[in-house]
């Protein structure tokens, strides 16, 4: 039978909305502390120069400075920026190449770290900049992956012959790709590529850091990954990790860019050198070019298909742009190989990629971390070879797709459950799929459909170590706190587990008070990444809940008489079965476990460490309506219909503020967003929300949601993961839907007029 | 530099302030008079996030040097609920799911107020033209502009 839910299921309004409605939300950009110094960073003009000499007695003297620093005032440790290594054996961990320090001794793009001020003004710190003197000699550069490997290629790091960080093979490759070659009857062979997306926080990456005076350090800055940035600044610094507290306020929008340390370990070492509170904001042009951004992949497809559409290889071969350092390129390409390996079932997979380093700023893990990249081909080869054996595409994925029971990523954890065939069924009723498909074949003004469709996870298990930690304290009038170390970076974390947390209570939702991320009062996650936070953490908090509420009820027996298992609690109040009368409120027996005169005081609390036992993929179809201009190639996106195998909506408003949200990045994507390093220099171009064009209002079509409830076994109440979910198919569903207007196959991103029609005229010819 | 006198109403309250010319009213309202309720994002005048009311009308802080407000009367995020008591487009905001990471929150609500004050009964496109220079990374603005029809019906019912 299943249990009715009181709290979890309801469209309740955010926990965090008040304070942010009302701008009493405190981020880290707003926090002040007493004597604060503030930081600024010298960047390289450069986009590949060695620093010959740096000198910085001038900027050392203007007043109100209080420290310059370059890398010689900083530890010689190199490290990795992002932070997910942590999560791996050190045996497999040091196969991603340490190769950055806090401030650079060589430049590798314009835009890297050189040196940093401390200063008591923020118009004395950018003084003081002007006022460092580097002697730079630049040397040969190279921005383009292919330049980049060729012999006699700019070499950028030493360890890297061809500037090949790493070369990677899918591990989950299977059958004979050759054999599955020759029993095609059609072969599909298609290159694509992707590009350098920028998340686009409107919160810029800033830092503060203050050391007491017995040395302990603490920390605020908008981390998605609290306790991993602790571990990696302690290696760093050689700080014993219990002298760093680290404190995450409201963070403004993430999206995977604080999957990496960004202002953190500059903003440290002043505040070290300096020994005074430091805060160090970027500016938001350094935002653009300093912090992390999406890797640009080429992916090469050969597929072979039967005539009755069963597919029979599957291979890719993948570049990855890392950009000047390695940062999370290997994880975030292994996301990709897997995404793209497994999404149909295949008896021969072939999967490799190369790595390599240029002299463009950074990747490193976005919102969807490698499954966009891998969709932009798979979907759009899934299309093609649709219609090549005369199939429609959605007939040919529901062929084709891997399903509950299936081998997921790995063989050793089948996928759970699977609601796709509903969401597809949804999604094409809502869209009109089989009324509009083939779109409209004359005048200027062509329409079309086309759809995708995606898998992703609910969290790491088992590519990485992963556990949530969790403690539920109860206060003496009924109301509980609940410690979680996370990051509310806009998805809605604090109200999806204070629903979770109030339905396993039997509580109602304002008796739970989230405490914030702090490594002093909350114990280790490994963070918000991978969608993993309402399937890991909300299931860790269902098992403590279950600790706390078991105290409950044992007092409460005694005062009812009644067993355990003959009561329950549900708003508040704790019933026995059958017997509504009878009851006890929570607050009652709380505040006598507390205020305890006969010798059995205690606060009742619960606390567990939950290692998640799945990790149930959620699957998303996507359709797109579009109307082509085919004599001038301008794209109108008229409509996007999204349906969602979400297992459980714990909060179904905020799952459709996910979803919008993503696919929101999902048209940025394909159709406004282009990152643009101009070839001669290596200077980045697209520096401001000018100059890289984020959709508004005005871009966005008609979005509409559909979530599809089937409960998963292992989720909390059924639930399985969204928040990457959104974007990942939704520019091949446009690409895909620009073909059924137009025939033009538009395969590499940004979709610009000018592609359409180069595809145009290409047919025609 | 010789500093100036700038004298403003911020929020109801008359205030007076000895600053640098070349001082943004941005910085003022977040620097030295603590409202950081209104949000420093591009520091250009592309994304919205640091709008506030200068006698009614949506302007951006981030342009807009302090000196220049002589006289005006000044609305931050921090002066729209009336005691415990959201605004009806705060309470909208809430209600709808409007709000994710917060950031625009501020910009977006307080552009939606100047439009519903000149245009109480707006179609979708039209809070969607007037919103359009507001950035949301968060939301893909579907909620938003629910959230502002929705103020708007409870406007015109006499919930402010």
């Amino acid at each position: 039978m299943e249990r009715e839910l009181s709290v979890v299921g309801k469209r309740l309004p955010r926990i965090d909305a008040p304070a942010k409605v009302t701008g009493e939300a405190k981020y880290t950009v707003d926090i002040k502390l007493p004597g604060m110094l503030f930081g600024k960073v010298l960047r390289s003009p450069y986009a590949h120069a060695m620093i010959l000499k740096i000198d910085k007695s001038k900027a050392e003297k203007l007043p109100g400075v209080e420290a310059v620093i370059t890398s010689e005032d900083i530890p010689v440790k190199l490290f990795n920026s992002g932070l997910t290594d942590l999560l791996v054996p050190e045996e497999i961990a040091k196969n991603d190449p340490r190769d950055q320090y806090v401030l650079s001794n060589k430049a590798r793009f314009v835009g890297d770290a050189i040196a940093a001020v401390a200063a008591r003004d923020r118009k004395v710190a950018e003084a003081a900049l002007d006022l460092i003197e580097v002697e730079y000699k630049a040397l040969p550069a190279v921005f383009d992956v292919v330049e980049a490997m060729k012999p006699g290629a700019p070499k950028i790091h030493d360890f890297a012959n061809g500037n090949i960080a790493r070369h990677i093979s899918f591990p989950g490759a299977i059958g004979d790709i050759e054999k599955g070659f020759q029993e095609a009857d059609v072969m599909i062979e298609e290159t694509f590529n992707t590009t350098k997306q920028l998340h686009c926080p409107l919160e810029p990456s800033a830092c503060i850091a203050s050391f007491d005076s017995i040395g302990r350090l603490t920390v605020w800055s908008p981390t998605q990954l609290l306790y991993l940035a602790r571990h990696k600044i302690a290696d760093i610094f050689d700080i014993p990790e219990g002298k760093i507290r680290w404190i995450t306020p409201f963070v403004g929008g993430s999206f995977g860019n604080a999957l990496t340390l960004r202002a953190e370990p500059i903003c440290i070492a002043l505040a070290r050198k300096t020994r005074k509170p430091v805060k160090l904001e970027y500016s938001s042009e350094e935002q653009f070019i300093a912090t992390q951004s999406r890797q640009p992949f080429t992916i090469a497809v050969k597929m072979g298909v039967k005539n009755d559409g069963a597919i029979t290889a599957l291979q890719g071969k993948l570049t990855a742009n890392s950009g000047a350092y390695y940062s999370l390129s290997g994880t975030t390409t292994n996301v990709c190989m897997a995404m793209f390996a497994t999404l149909y079932r295949c008896p021969n997979v072939s999967v490799e990629a190369d790595i390599v380093y240029t002299n463009i700023p950074i990747s490193g893990g976005y919102r969807g971390y490698g499954n966009p990249q891998a969709m932009w081909a798979l979907e759009q080869v899934v299309d093609v070879a649709a219609r090549r054996v005369g199939m429609d595409p959605v007939e040919f994925r529901l062929k084709n797709y891997r399903r509950a029971g299936d081998p997921g990523w790995t063989a050793s954890l089948p996928i759970e459950s699977c609601a796709l065939e509903e969401c597809i069924k949804l999604g094409m009723d809502k869209i009109g799929w089989r009324e509009k498909m083939g779109g409209t074949k004359e005048g200027v003004k062509r329409r079309g459909i086309g759809m995708a469709i995606q898998r992703h996870v609910s969290g790491t298990q088992p590519m990485q170590m992963t556990h949530s930690n969790i403690m539920i304290k109860m206060n003496v009038d009924g109301s509980a706190d609940l410690m979680v170390s996370g990051c509310e970076m806009g998805q809605g974390m604090f109200g999806v587990l204070a629903q979770i947390a109030a339905e396993e209570l039997g509580l109602q939702i304002g008796k739970i008070h989230v405490v914030n991320g702090d490594t002093d009062e909350t114990m280790f996650d490994d963070g918000q990444h991978a969608s993993r936070t309402t399937y890991v953490i909300g299931n860790a908090i269902i098992e403590t809940a279950r600790q706390v509420k078991q105290q409950l009820l044992e007092r409460a027996s005694k005062i009812l008489a009644t067993r355990v298992d003959d009561m329950y609690v549900r708003d508040g109040q704790i019933y026995v079965r059958g017997d509504l009368e009878n009851k006890i409120s929570v607050e009652d027996i709380t505040r006598r476990a507390t205020y305890n005169f006969e010798g059995q005081g205690r606060n009742i609390a619960g606390k567990c460490s939950y290692v998640p036992k799945g990790n149930p993929p959620p699957y998303s179809a996507v359709f797109a309506e579009v109307e082509v201009d085919i004599n001038n190639g301008a794209t109108k996106l008229l409509k996007i219909v999204f349906a969602h195998d979400i297992g459980r909506a714990i909060n179904p408003t905020n799952v459709e503020g996910q979803l919008e949200g993503g696919v929101m990045h999902g048209i940025g994507y394909a159709l406004t967003e282009e990152y643009m390093v101009n070839g001669n220099n290596g200077v980045v171009e697209s520096d401001s929300f000018t100059n890289y064009k984020i959709p508004s209002t005005l871009d966005m079509p008609n979005v509409e949601v559909i979530i599809v409830e089937q409960p998963t076994p292992s989720g909390p109440f059924g639930a399985k993961s969204v928040g990457e979910c959104g974007l990942n198919a939704v520019a091949p569903a446009i690409a895909n839907a620009i073909y059924d207007a137009t025939g033009a196959r538009v395969r590499d991103l940004r979709i610009t007029p000018e592609k359409i029609l180069e595809e145009l005229s290409a047919n025609i010819l | 530099m010789s500093k100036e006198i700038a004298r403003f109403t911020i929020n109801g309250r008359e205030c007076e302030l000895l600053i640098e010319p070349c001082t943004s009213l941005l910085e003022v309202l977040r620097d030295h008079l603590e409202l950081t309720g209104t949000k420093s994002s591009c520091g250009v005048g592309e994304c919205g996030s640091c709008t506030v009311l200068i006698d009614n009308k949506p302007q951006l802080s981030c342009l807009t040097l302090a000196i220049t407000v002589q006289g005006k009367n000044i609305v931050t995020i921090e002066g729209l609920a009336s005691g415990n008591n959201l605004h009806p487009i705060q309470q909208a905001f809430v209600d709808c799911g409007a709000v994710q990471c917060g950031f625009c929150t501020p910009g977006m609500i307080l552009t939606a107020k100047a439009l519903l004050d000149d245009n109480p009964n707006p179609s979708r496109d039209e809070v969607k033209e007037a919103l359009s220079g507001n950035l949301c990374r968060c939301t893909g603005y579907v909620k938003i502009v629910d959230a502002v029809l929705a103020a708007a019906q409870i406007m015109k019912k006499g919930g402010a």
